[in-house]
């Protein structure tokens, strides 16, 4: 579903450049849930960047349902995105002087007039993330965890085959965290989709099928509770 | 909590008569309680029975005196390195920790990566089980699983916590 193949990003700062990816390789399947951990600059958020065609790699490529992101106009890979991809960052990035509906709406717009089936299915997907009641408030006047809620509604409104999100529950409490987590399962689960969540949280990881775990540029490993050694791993991994 | 290893780690540090065994096992055990005199001299015999411990005489005041033997001493860091499994009391890591740092034990960093290790395996152990509970809608039992995850969390802060003021 998903091909990372030998991907660097180099960025230049004046005359200095730093390579932020230094040739990943990954594979992940279709319907997978795949978390990915790493220290502060070890590349986990500009892979995710990359992977929803946000910006292009230096080196490498990306293939998502056969599709090579390299190979598109800066046009093409933004149809791309809004048919394919969803995104969830840990500060929302809502529109705040905006209703809950009027944000999950939004992507929509690209693609013409709402129609009463789109109407419905933005209620739908409000009920599914426990928001009823709030579709024509104001988000600025909703809680964090609220937010989050609309922010993964808008994310799935187009049924993306894939959901990128940046550190979902990095500005909530655990309480908050879990019913995001909880949600994410259930779209997992009941849509199929794929969910790449970058995360400094192991709690947050232990929802997903695999952890990927970054260290300067690269991938220094992909855990798996069937190996033995992988808690002694993620310790030292940790400390 | 281990009259035995609490008695192991005191010897550790020097020689020590059995009264004076008893009040610094009182601090050592914090305000988990006083250990009973009797419980003492009962644990000393097996010790010296089993060769971890020996008495070297009496000192100046005709006190019987006690010391650590090599294998006390093996025995006392096989058991420091030992992890606390992830449905023992965190008392019990507690008290292992106190021990650890009252010898001034240089395997401590070693000892707590363990710990952790059984930590984050428990924490993923868990979270799968959990997220199987949520998809089945079986309320009560992923409550349950919830509950122990945010004990290992409250154990997992502080073994960071640890480590962040070792460095």
């Amino acid at each position: 579903m998903i091909t990372i193949e030998n991907l660097s990003k180099e960025f230049l700062q004046g005359q200095q450049s730093t390579e932020v990816l230094k040739g990943v390789n990954l594979n992940i399947k279709e319907g997978e849930f795949v978390a990915i951990m790493g220290p502060s600059g070890s590349g986990k958020s500009t892979l995710l960047q990359l992977l929803g065609g946000l910006d292009v790699p230096t080196n490498g490529t990306i293939q998502i349902d056969q599709k090579y992101l390299n190979g598109m106009t800066e046009k093409e890979r933004t149809i791309f995105r809004r048919k394919k991809l969803g995104f969830v960052f840990q500060n929302y990035q809502l529109l705040s002087t905006l209703t809950v509906e009027e944000n999950i709406a939004f992507p929509l717009h690209a693609d013409g007039k709402l129609t009463n089936e789109k109407n419905r299915m933005i209620q739908e997907l409000i009920e599914s993330v426990g928001l009823d009641g709030l579709n024509r408030k104001r988000v600025n006047l909703l809680s964090g965890g609220q937010q989050q809620r609309v922010a993964i509604a808008r994310a799935l409104v187009n049924n993306p085959a894939v959901l990128l999100a940046d550190e979902p529950t990095g500005n909530l409490d655990r309480a908050k965290a879990e019913e995001i987590l909880s949600l994410f399962l259930k779209f997992h689960h009941e849509n199929k989709q794929t969910i790449i969540m970058v995360t400094h949280d192991i709690f947050a990881a232990g929802f997903a099928d695999r952890i990927v775990l970054f260290r300067d540029g690269v991938v220094d490993r992909v855990i798996s509770r069937k190996d033995g050694d992988y808690a002694k791993y993620l310790a030292s991994f940790m400390a | 909590m281990s009259v035995k290893y609490g008695i192991l780690t005191l010897l550790f540090r020097q020689t020590h008569h059995g009264y004076e065994l008893k009040l610094e096992l009182d601090s050592l055990l914090g305000i988990k309680g006083k250990v009973n005199p009797g419980q003492i001299y009962t644990t000393l015999d097996r010790l010296i029975r089993d060769e971890l411990v020996s008495s070297p005489g009496l000192d100046d005041q005709e006190r019987k005196r006690y010391e650590l033997n090599p294998k006390g001493k093996d025995e006392l860091v096989g058991w420091l390195l030992e992890p606390i499994p992830n449905h023992g009391t965190k008392d019990d890591f507690f008290f292992k920790w106190n021990c650890a740092r009252t010898i001034h034990f240089e395997q401590e960093k070693k000892m707590l990566e363990q710990q952790k290790a059984m930590i984050i395996e428990g924490v993923l152990e868990l979270t799968k089980l959990k997220t199987e509970l949520l998809l089945q809608n079986q309320e009560k039992r992923y409550l349950l699983i919830s509950g122990m995850l945010f004990h290992l969390e409250a154990d997992l802060n502080w073994i960071n916590q640890v480590e962040n003021r070792l460095r």
